[in-house]
């Protein structure tokens, strides 16, 4: 494959790793959120000038406004979680269970 | 215009006029005038009792009879309503009887109710109803009977709740009022049919042009309201709750005038009957049922007035079924000598609870012959009036009735019921009698027992003398409309009186039982069933209700509130959610590393499967 394919599809899969591995707070799964987004953004931005068409060329201005809603969503759970249990780490949510 | 009719109208409107004097003196804001009301009103009774009998001597000379129009009521192109008097056989002869009753009521009701507050307004209250009987007995026309028969039913209603603190009587008095009502129904419907199909309300047109009609549906209105104002079988339990009121109402309302007025009002349309068999077997079988189902209620009674009352509701059964026999005249001469002496021994009842200091149940008291030796002689004169003892006031028209059903080709059962209620009557007059008067006194001694007061020994001697008169006088001067069947076999002429004997005869031997026991605890169904009134109050006042608002509360709360919007409407939506929603918050856990965990491996075996 291509060195461009080849850099997307790995940076994607890094930070997809990175969101499932996370450890210790909910902030950096949501960074390596926004870090796919962005991969995802730059892929439909290359792929008009690659291909040479202008069928989806809204395509990345979509995306975009599709992930900043989701990113404020993802936000608004934080700071749910900061409210009800003082912080964003993961193991105070299930501190109770036996 | 004539002079004797002339003569004839005056003297009627000039009773009308004395009667209604007392009335306006109390609406004058001088509180003078209300004062002294009560002589007032006796002395216009007594005087409209010696002027009604001026009206009665020339109708017995000549035989005049008038109708007096007065006043254009309401006249429209098609229907008029005046005011009509009607001074037939039938006003002529009821109006001083009437007036001679009440009379000698007013005067016993002096002495009765001489420490009651408000005595004044009782005498009103008594003098409203006389003049709403008068212009019942007096009406031409159907409108103006409706005022007086809604007028009498009122003031029995004020006069039964009279003690209104006591709450049986407040129960009388409504109960009087809605059975009344049950049936003025079929009056307004024999009214309504008769302004259709007639086109007047007068009772001349209703004669003329009801013979090419078919009558049925008027007629069976007409008897409605003749069995809820008379009290016959079906709408008889105001009658004996009625005793709620003073023994004066007793003895006026409930006993000589007001109760009357459904047979009177049978007795002036009879005209209509004539021709209709049906309505007349349906007046036999009511009365007969009516006269035998109350004297077996009598029989067990404990209440002095009660049994007086029984009695009275059997004495209207009987009237029945003289109407059903197609002889309204003897209904009529019924009328006339039962207010005798029934008011008579309502009097004497009066007398004799006042005297053992209101106690009205005759297993406590006894031996009233030495006491009240006039008192108990008047009883027993006016018991043996009511059996019909031979030439006393009773014997001429109820012996006229029993020959007049013996020698008719009707209803064989009305006539074995109508002779087993006379033995009955025989019955429990005795027991009024032998538990009253004979015997050894069984209250507590009281002192005053006395018979000094002419207020009260002179009414009750009045009508001890009408009650062994007046049958005598009223058939002496007064021909029968229909001709009587003289020939008869002598078991049937002497069937009455036979009945009579027996009952009397049965009742004498029980009444020496009653010192005797055979054995340990009596068979008591039967009297039971008669003690309790045949059940019938307790059935319908009470069964009755509790089904409607058992069947309310069905509706209401069980279907509406409970099924359709708790279990099936906006509340089902709810609780079939919350379970729901429970269970998957118990789910989560919230571990969400565990959970991005799963979803890592499902991309990876997707991948997987899918590219390789």
């Amino acid at each position: 494959m291509t060195l461009t394919h080849y850099a997307f599809s790995s940076s994607y899969f890094m930070s997809f790793l990175g969101l499932i591995f996370y450890r210790k707070h909910l902030l950096s799964a949501l960074l390596c959120l926004e870090a796919m987004m962005l991969i995802l953004f730059i892929s439909l931005c290359l792929w008009g000038l690659i291909l040479a068409s202008t069928v989806f060329s809204a395509g990345p201005m979509i995306l975009l406004a599709f992930s900043a809603c989701e990113a404020s969503a993802g936000l608004a759970l934080l700071v749910a979680m900061a409210r009800t249990h003082g912080t964003d780490r993961l193991k105070n949510l299930s501190l109770l269970r036996c | 215009m004539h002079f004797t009719t002339l003569i004839l109208s005056s003297s009627l409107m000039t009773i009308f006029l004395i009667l209604v004097l007392p009335i306006l003196g109390t609406l004058s804001p001088n509180p003078a005038g209300s004062l002294c009301i009560k002589e007032g009103v006796k002395t216009a009774v007594k005087l409209a009792f010696f002027v009604s009998l001026l009206p009665l001597f020339i109708f017995l000379n000549e035989g005049v009879e008038a109708i007096m129009t007065n006043w254009e009521w309401m006249n429209t192109l098609m229907f008029n309503i005046n005011i009509t008097f009607k001074f037939d056989l039938y006003s002529i002869v009821f109006i001083p009887v009437a007036l001679y009753v009440t009379w000698s009521i007013l005067e016993f009701t002096s002495w009765y109710m001489h420490n009651d507050p408000n005595m004044n307004r009782f005498f009103k209250y008594l003098l409203i109803f006389l003049i709403a009987m008068i212009v019942l007995v007096t009406a031409n026309n159907m409108f103006q009977l409706f005022i007086g028969w809604e007028g009498v039913g009122i003031m029995s209603f004020l006069l039964i709740g009279w003690w209104f603190g006591r709450a049986d009587a407040n129960t009388a008095a409504l109960q009087a009022v809605v059975y009344n009502r049950v049936g003025d129904i079929g009056l307004i419907l024999a009214m309504a049919w008769m302004a259709v199909n007639l086109n007047s309300w007068e009772m001349q047109q209703l004669f003329s042009m009801a013979t090419n009609h078919d009558l049925t549906i008027p007629l069976l209105g007409l008897v409605l309201a003749a069995t809820g104002k008379s009290a016959q079988f079906g709408l008889h339990p105001w009658l004996p709750s009625a005793m709620e009121g003073p023994t004066p109402v007793s003895a006026l309302l409930h006993s000589s005038t007001m109760v009357v007025a459904g047979i009177f009002l049978l007795i002036r349309l009879s005209p209509l009957m004539d021709n209709n068999p049906l309505i007349l077997s349906t007046c036999l079988c009511l009365g007969a049922l009516t006269t035998v189902f109350t004297a077996t209620c009598a029989l067990t009674q404990n209440d002095i007035k009660k049994i007086v009352a029984f009695s009275t509701s059997s004495q209207l059964g009987l009237m029945m079924v003289t109407i059903g026999l197609n002889q309204p005249h003897l209904a009529f001469l019924h009328i006339c000598t039962h207010a005798f002496f029934k008011a008579m021994l309502f009097l004497c009842s009066g007398s004799i609870i006042h005297s053992l200091n209101d106690e009205q149940d005759i297993r406590k008291m006894g031996g009233l012959h030495q006491l009240l030796p006039f008192t108990s002689s008047c009883l027993t004169v006016g018991s043996l009036a009511l059996t019909g003892t031979p030439f006393l006031a009773g014997f001429f028209s109820k012996d006229a009735i029993i020959e007049a059903l013996n020698t008719s080709y009707l209803n064989a059962w009305a006539l074995v019921l109508t002779l087993l209620a006379t033995a009955f009557t025989a019955i429990y007059s005795l027991r009024v009698v032998f538990f009253v008067s004979m015997g050894y006194p069984r209250f507590n001694p009281i002192s005053p027992i006395n018979e000094n007061n002419p207020t009260v020994m002179n009414p009750i001697k009045r009508l001890a003398w009408g009650s062994i008169f007046a049958g005598l006088l009223i058939t002496a001067n007064i021909s029968p409309l229909k001709t009587p069947i003289m020939t008869m076999p002598f078991t049937l002429k002497m069937a009455a009186l036979t009945v009579t004997i027996i009952g009397l005869l049965t009742a004498l031997e029980l009444a020496s039982l009653t010192s005797q026991q055979f054995k340990i605890k009596p068979l008591s169904t039967t009297h039971h069933f008669s003690n309790m009134l045949g059940f019938y109050p307790s059935v319908i006042h009470r069964l009755a209700p509790k089904t409607n608002l058992i069947l309310g509360q069905l509706i209401a709360n069980q279907t509406i509130d409970q099924t359709w919007l708790e279990k099936t409407g906006p509340k089902m939506v709810a609780s079939a959610n919350l379970p729901l929603i429970s269970s998957t918050s118990n789910l989560q856990q919230g571990v969400i590393k565990t959970y991005f965990l799963m979803f890592f491996f499902t991309m990876i075996l997707t991948i997987l499967i899918l590219v390789v």
